[in-house]
């Protein structure tokens, strides 16, 4: 058949514009870029306890290889990265808080969200030592479950420390002072937030809301009030734990996946610990407890590929065997490292809900 | 000072550079450290506290791995933080390296600080010379610091310790002080600040300052020397290490070691953090630290860094043995006081500033010679509107209190008529006037200053009341002879010390001879003299 030039003319235009259109397909999709070796790059703030993960080589390489992506990822307190100007003026390509409550509360800052999807979970536990354990299963605040990890009873906790109870008091020897129980910021991080939201469930007798008396607000103020400092980030707070030992840091508020990772992340030093320090670190199980989900908050269009990626089984996979998340529906992982397997609870019962956004901006308010 | 002008091709080259570097000792099986002979790596400037100079050789083994050029400036935490924080004067450094995480925790409003981990610990606690410590008989029991208060009160303890307001080891030790003062086992609120008991213990407490400084790796080395010189102070408020350091070096010297006590009742404990600042150089610059940082936990580094007297991570590996003969033990559990709320903690620093330390006595010898005419004199105007403007002073914690006494004396060949005043607003404001009036001209002697300036200073340093000092700041070769004012000074019976301050073409010998025989410090004062004479603020 004969082709008249005219014909041919728009064919090849039309060739060569869907040509033109693929390759411009092809390299504003991460996922095509990722193959042909080149790149986006996402910048955005995360809480401090996913730094790790974020860092993780096998993360890198993953979200690399599989969406072309490359995070500049900076360290922010849940609250404060939806909040700030400071954060937000630094026009963030996405946000990656700790706390459900948070994509609200960036909504209502003005934050433009492309999407929001829960990536991770991790239930708020309290750590602490064993001796300091072993004083308050004595003093009645904790049961053992196993050799290894503990349940606590946060509202007969939290009455001691709003009663100026000192250590000696709850049955913990050779601390100095009042009980204490330290989170971070409220304002500025999400583990201190969501103690926050906890403190008034159990002070209150239920999930608080706008209708819940203002006393309650009062005794979560002093409870925060008797912190103290408190760090702006999870990570930092939960490394200053470490660092401090039972002297320091008798009790901190964190997520559970933190000393999963520690220990995961070095065995060898875990090992030498369990052998020979003095005090070694252990979980306490709020009783009930509160689940930190982590969404990822999209704001640049680019970060919806980043949402993929994390999704993906493999990302997934890493996220619980090295770093001990939880993933988006609070189950544990179906392998277990012998050497945390039991310090963890597999299934947690005991979970009550977050008080609504509303309610929570009014608690926090007040610890401003 | 290393700036950000090594971004770009110089790093690109460097990572290029690296790679050959290790392509090479991988194919070779050479080491990493032979690789080092690369001269083109990345030039990194480091923002530390005093008390890690001890630790630079380690971070500079790093750095020559890398054929990269690594420049420590050292700072106070507190001055690390005010460089965070500034739009005007940001701080210039890729990693930043202050003694406690909280001072960035306070400061870095735009979280430019990445990746801060922390690289050891040290408690700051208080070192006795022993044969006091056993007087005291603390060698026997625990101590708290109600003991130590009641020492201060009785004139049985003096020590040194760093500036609160400064220093990291000065605030740790004083916030710590107020906490355990207040005595309820609570943390320090606003309440307590105003308390007139809380603030009474506290200033018992103070009255114990024999000397102060802006820095704690200083004050040891000022402990040390002028133990040499046979000047034995009492005591130290300093890092648990810092002590190690200044006990391990005067054992050797077969000189009386310091007992180290650690209140029972609670103690500061600093974390030594280490972070990347981003201020936009690069992936590359921000992988070096992160490597650098994972060089300082190899379990090799490690052990060097536990044997000065550093306490580890837990679980990074053994610290370093005790000594029992002078009660050290980096393994001994401690309890450490809880640091208050950020309001709190700047409400405290201000309060010692403006109230309860010991007042200073300065007595401030101003060269106004022929040669300052120009640049010299500009910046003295410039010195002189900054020290005495209390919002400027106050911003950086080194306003003047309406105790405090100053003494300005402006010199040449001879010294002028000296201006006298005190922190409150009326004193601050005519001497700023009579400051920004100041004209070059004549010869230069800075002895006959510092001269007139003891005679001035005498009547209050007799009261005893005032943490007292010279400053000479200076541009040129001086005539006369420093006997004629050391002669004056071993007969004022040795009290004053003597802080220099270098301008243009300053014989700094001149002045090194000044500040070593009194224990005194030089400042350079050429890269600006306000910032000269705001850092010496912290030494009175």
């Amino acid at each position: 058949m004969a082709i008249s030039r005219r014909t041919l003319g728009l064919g090849l235009l039309g060739f060569s514009a869907a040509a033109t259109g693929a390759a411009l397909y092809g390299r504003s999709n991460p996922l095509i870029r990722g193959y042909l070796g080149e790149t986006t790059k996402l910048s955005g703030f995360i809480g401090g306890e996913k730094e790790r993960f974020v860092a993780d080589p096998d993360v890198v390489t993953a979200l690399r290889r599989r969406a072309g992506l490359e995070l500049d990822a900076r360290r922010a307190g849940s609250i404060e990265m939806a909040r700030e100007r400071a954060i937000l003026d630094q026009k963030p390509q996405f946000l990656w808080p700790s706390s459900s409550v948070v994509v609200d509360l960036a909504r209502a800052s003005g934050v433009k969200i492309r999407r929001d999807q829960v990536i991770l979970n991790s239930p708020i536990v309290v750590y602490s030592w064993d001796n300091v354990a072993k004083g308050l299963v004595a003093g009645g605040f904790a049961k053992a479950d196993g050799d290894l990890r503990y349940r606590l009873d946060l509202s007969a906790l939290l009455g001691a420390i709003l009663q100026n109870k000192r250590w000696s008091d709850i049955g913990v020897p050779g601390l100095y002072g009042n009980a204490r129980l330290i989170s971070t910021d409220p304002n500025r991080s999400n583990s201190g937030f969501m103690l926050v939201g906890l403190a008034a469930n159990l002070l209150g007798g239920g999930v608080a809301t706008s209708a819940t008396p203002a006393t309650i607000g009062e005794q979560v103020a002093t409870i925060f009030a008797r912190m103290g400092y408190k760090p702006s980030s999870s990570g930092k707070m939960f490394e200053d734990y470490l660092a401090g030992g039972p002297g320091a840091q008798p009790l901190i508020v964190g997520y559970e996946n933190q000393l999963v990772e520690w220990v995961l992340e070095d065995e060898a030093r875990w090992r030498r610990l369990e052998a020979a320090a003095p005090a070694k670190p252990v979980i306490l199980y709020p009783e009930p407890t509160v689940f930190s989900a982590h969404p990822l908050i999209a704001v640049d269009d680019q970060a919806g590929a980043l949402i993929e990626a994390l999704m993906t089984p493999e990302v997934q996979e890493i996220a619980w065997t090295k770093h001990g998340f939880r993933g988006p529906l609070g189950i544990a992982g179906e392998s277990g490292n012998p050497l945390v397997k039991d310090r963890i609870l597999p299934r947690i019962d005991a979970v009550i809900p977050m008080p609504d956004f509303h309610t929570m901006l009014a608690l926090i308010d007040r610890l401003a | 000072m290393i700036g950000g002008g090594a971004a770009g091709t110089p790093m690109v080259l460097s990572r290029f550079a690296v790679r050959l570097a290790l392509a090479l000792a991988g194919a070779l099986g050479l080491s990493l450290g032979i690789a080092a002979c690369s001269p083109s790596g990345p030039e990194i400037a480091i923002a530390a506290g005093s008390e890690n100079k001890v630790l630079e050789p380690l971070v500079q083994e790093f750095c020559k791995s890398r054929g990269a050029k690594c420049g420590f400036n050292y700072q106070g935490s507190l001055d690390i933080g005010f460089g965070l924080k500034s739009a005007t004067a940001p701080l210039q450094a890729d990693v930043v390296w202050p003694a406690a995480s909280i001072w960035i925790d306070l400061f870095d409003e735009n979280r430019k600080v990445k990746h801060l981990a922390s690289v050891s610990q040290s408690p700051v606690i208080l070192g006795v010379r022993k044969s006091k410590a056993e007087a005291l008989g603390w060698t026997r029991d625990e101590v708290t610091t109600a003991d130590i208060v009641a020492a201060v009160e009785k004139g049985d303890l003096k020590f040194l310790m760093s500036s609160a307001t400064q220093s990291n080891s000065g605030a740790g030790a004083y916030l710590a002080m107020l906490t355990t003062a207040v005595g309820k086992g609570d943390v320090l609120t606003s309440g307590d600040l105003s308390s007139p008991d809380v603030r009474q213990k506290a200033r018992a407490l103070l009255a114990g300052v024999e000397r102060s400084s802006g820095s704690s790796g200083w004050l040891g080395d000022l402990f040390l020397d002028q133990d040499k010189r046979g000047v034995r102070y009492d005591a130290m408020w300093n890092y648990e290490a810092v002590l190690k350091e200044t006990n391990d070096a005067l054992v050797a010297r077969r000189s009386e070691p310091l007992w180290l006590v650690y209140p029972k009742d609670g103690v500061a404990v600093s974390d030594g953090p280490i972070g990347y600042l981003d201020r936009g150089r690069g992936k590359d610059v921000e992988s070096f630290v992160l490597d650098l940082q994972k060089f300082l936990a190899s379990a090799e580094i490690r052990k060097r860094i536990a044997a000065t007297g550093r306490r580890l991570p837990l679980g990074a590996g053994d610290n370093a043995p005790p000594v029992a003969d002078w009660n050290f033990d980096p393994s001994r559990p401690i309890t450490a006081v809880r640091p208050p709320e950020p309001k709190v903690i700047w409400d405290a620093l201000n309060l010692y500033q403006e109230a309860l330390r010991l007042p200073s006595l300065s007595a401030l010898c101003l060269d106004v010679s022929g040669s300052m005419e120009g640049e010299g004199i500009r910046q003295l105007h410039e010195a002189a509107s900054f020290l005495f403007t209390p919002q400027t002073t106050r911003a950086l914690l080194v306003q003047w209190s309406a105790e405090d006494r100053i003494i300005a004396i402006p010199f040449s060949s001879v010294p002028g008529k000296a201006e006298q005043g005190t922190g409150v607003p009326a004193d601050q404001d005519r001497l700023k006037a009579w400051g920004l009036q100041l004209r070059a001209g004549g010869g230069t002697d800075m002895y006959s200053c510092a001269r007139s300036a003891l005679q001035a200073m005498a009547a209050d340093l007799g009261t005893g009341r005032f943490l007292p000092a010279i400053v000479i700041m200076t541009d040129g070769q001086s005539q006369g002879s420093p006997e004629s004012f050391l002669r004056d000074w071993r007969q004022d019976g040795h009290r004053v010390p003597v802080f220099g301050i270098t301008f243009g073409d300053a014989d700094r010998s001149q002045l090194e001879r000044l500040a070593s025989e009194t224990g005194g410090r030089i400042f350079d004062g050429r890269s600006g003299l306000v910032e000269a004479f705001r850092a010496v603020r912290g030494y009175n």
